[in-house]
């Protein structure tokens, strides 16, 4: 009964965990998909996300929730600047461009963060209650983390299906000639893409600290970096709704297979825990080269 | 007389390396100005220090060493900032035979590697939870059940790994020991087990961000435990400012606080020298050399690594690094930092105990050991509950 009991608590935790990296995710493919620009400054944009929540919290009682809106109005500001003042004059030079220029921007945002916020470790405490299960506790927060997460991906779904502009952006993705041939202004379409994604990896940045209220720190994008890289790969890249899937695949397994590694006398399950998400990546892609959602290419 | 340092003063250790450099500086004027110099035989020396900035490399730090031997003619050196760096340099200064004291570098590998001039201040990481486990034993010989949780790295395994056979000797039962990876997001798969195993102790921890973690994790899914000692994060401010009441209770092993008591009367009680200025001296000194507000942290160990020499040099009578390295294997005294004696097979610090602060109340205090004590231990800490409903670790 035992390991049924953490099997569960680690699946529903997983769960949890992999709706935050989903989102966490979005952004980049989303930004891939229309401009096919690799931003590597990624995590720096989480951080952003997380400062934002701590500081409307510590400063002004703000509960993170209420901040994941406001951390949407600053990413999609800030891409708006990013895209017009950097990108907009780089959409047709060579990828390694674009790669050194998210690099920058990447490193940029996170020094000066530290010279405005400093090196420190910082954390909040949003003492909202928990449900108990019986088997473990989930806190509210981390529930209200997935439930947004999840909101978030379906509102960005029915734009995308549902509205003009939305049609546009898929137009963009499939065929630029074409969309343009057809009176789109694919600048403005880039545009709105690249503060979309932005605007989305910061608000989950907010998330990530529904899910984790502490150790924020200015360097702390990259551990997100790595594994929304990872995810988004395994969702196919240029789709953030296979980003987001595959983020919730990735948390499950992260965190569900723990309990059966346990199994395994004489391993540490958690260091086995990341190998073994990874080598299902490989596995995915040596049966289905372009993800999980990548459709045929 | 030159005593020689490479110091960081640029690169990832530049916070640190301005410490110590404030830190021995405070030794050295003391040593000059109110103590009157180093009387050896008929001759009074005046220190003075000799650095150069090692900008936190490995490469700039073995060429300083050569150059503070050879071009500077110091015979006495003080480690640079890290087990990194120290284990770097101290294979070129043994060589030399110019003697080489760790102020900054824990690890108990660079005393595993036969040098004959390498000793050290400054507790070694194995020693690390040690005290934290004296302190559980004498307060509460029925709290047997000891978890171990730790970050998958160098250090706190070493620590770890010391802790869990120290804390067998005592008779303690280990119900559950894990480790979890670097750069960690969520602990309840371990933390899940962990309250299965209902153990009364947990230690364990590794850097800043993993600390805040697991003790904000524990508190999320209701693990009490009577006491619980994590590395590093806790002895920081903003271990209570990201957790608030969470934190009440939670203990630390740190190498040096202010407020330690260490004092000539302890040092009487043990029978061994006192050596050096007082805390409240040291902190005077260190103000006045680092400009005022400014307050030392564990860097007080480049003040004692400095003390140890000049107590070395003036019961040994003589500059001569292989006479002072001998003198050193019988000393045994105490200053504002705490005891300092070697083994003197490895040069590894045996005299100096860690502190274990306790968050009370909102305040860093110290609890143990008695000797350095400013505060009672508070013991079993309050339970998730009742420090949610408000109540502190406070007498």
């Amino acid at each position: 009964m035992v390991f049924f009991d953490q099997l569960a608590a680690n699946l529903i935790y997983g769960a949890i965990l992999g709706a935050v990296y989903g989102l966490a995710t979005m952004g980049l493919s989303l930004i891939f998909g229309v401009l096919r620009i690799v931003n590597v400054g990624h995590g720096a944009f989480i951080m952003l996300g997380a400062f934002t929540a701590f500081w409307m919290f510590v400063l002004y009682g703000v509960p993170p929730l209420a901040s994941i809106s406001l951390a949407l109005v600053i990413g999609l500001a800030l891409g708006f600047v990013i895209f017009y003042a950097i990108f907009k004059r780089l959409l047709d030079a060579p990828e390694l461009s674009t790669l050194l220029a998210t690099f920058g921007i990447g490193l940029l945002i996170e020094e000066l963060a530290k010279q405005l916020w400093g090196p420190d470790y910082v954390g909040y405490s949003w003492n909202i209650g928990a449900i108990e299960l019986g088997f473990t506790t989930i806190p509210l927060t981390k529930l209200y983390a997935f439930g947004s997460s999840v909101v978030i991906a379906a509102l960005l779904y029915i734009w995308f299906q549902k509205t003009k502009l939305g049609a546009a952006v898929r137009a963009v993705v499939e065929d630029r000639d074409g969309a343009m041939v057809c009176g789109i202004n694919v600048n403005q379409i880039y545009a709105l893409s690249f503060a979309l994604g932005i605007g989305l990896t910061v608000a989950s940045g907010v998330l990530v600290t529904l899910f984790v209220p502490v150790g924020i720190n200015v360097y702390m994008g990259g551990e997100y970096t790595l594994k929304a890289f990872v995810i988004a790969v395994l969702g196919g890249l240029t789709s953030p709704w296979g980003a987001f899937y595959a983020g919730f695949i990735f948390g499950l397994i992260e965190n569900g297979s723990y309990t059966i590694l346990g199994l395994i006398p004489g391993v540490e399950p958690f260091s086995l825990t990341r190998f073994l998400a990874f080598m299902l990546l490989l596995v995915i892609l040596l049966i289905k080269p372009t993800g999980l959602l990548g459709g045929e290419k | 007389m030159y005593i020689g340092a490479p110091i960081s003063l640029s690169g990832k250790f530049s916070k640190e390396g301005q410490m110590s450099l404030w830190g021995m500086q405070v030794a050295v004027k003391w040593v000059n100005q109110k103590h009157g110099g180093l009387k050896v035989g008929n001759t009074v020396y005046k220190l003075e220090l000799k650095y150069y900035d090692d900008e936190s490399k490995k490469e700039t730090v073995q060429s300083l060493i050569e150059r503070l031997v050879t071009v500077d003619k110091v015979n006495f050196i003080l480690a640079p900032y890290s087990s990194g760096l120290t284990l770097a340099a101290a294979p070129i200064a043994d060589k030399y035979g110019a003697l080489f004291n760790s102020h900054g570098g824990a690890s108990d590998y660079i005393f595993e590697q036969g040098y004959k001039y390498v000793v050290q201040t400054l507790s070694p990481a194995s020693k690390y939870q040690v005290g934290f486990l004296d302190m559980i034993k004498a307060l509460d010989p029925n709290a047997k059940r000891l978890a171990l949780v730790y970050e998958d790295a160098e250090f706190s395994r070493t620590v770890h790994r010391a802790a869990k056979e120290y804390a067998e000797k005592l008779g303690f039962e280990i119900v559950y020991e894990k480790t979890y990876p670097k750069g960690v997001n969520d602990l309840s798969p371990i933390l899940n087990e962990l309250k299965a195993a209902n153990p009364d102790v947990v230690v364990g921890g590794g850097h800043f961000a993993d600390g805040q973690l697991l003790v904000s994790q524990m508190a999320e899914l209701g693990i009490n435990v009577k006491a619980a000692s994590i590395l590093v994060a806790p002895a920081l401010p903003a271990f209570y400012d990201a957790l608030g009441t969470k934190a009440e209770g939670i203990c630390a092993p740190a190498q040096w606080e202010v407020g330690v008591s260490y004092s000539p009367e302890a040092a009487k009680k043990l029978g061994i020298d006192w050596y050096g200025p007082t805390q409240d001296e040291f902190i005077a000194l260190f103000e006045e050399v680092a400009g005022k507000g400014t307050h030392p942290s564990y860097h007080a160990a480049e003040a004692a690594a400095v003390l140890a020499y000049a107590k070395a040099i003036e019961t040994a009578q003589s500059t001569n690094p292989e006479k002072v390295r001998e003198t050193m294997n019988k000393l045994d005294f105490m200053t504002f930092f705490g005891r300092w004696k070697i083994d003197p097979e490895t040069g590894k610090q045996i005299g100096h105990e860690m502190i274990i602060m306790q968050w009370q109340g909102g305040k860093k205090v110290i609890v143990w050991p008695p000797e350095a004590a400013n505060a009672k231990p508070y013991y079993p800490m309050p339970t998730w509950e009742e420090k949610a409903a408000g109540k502190l670790a406070t007498h």
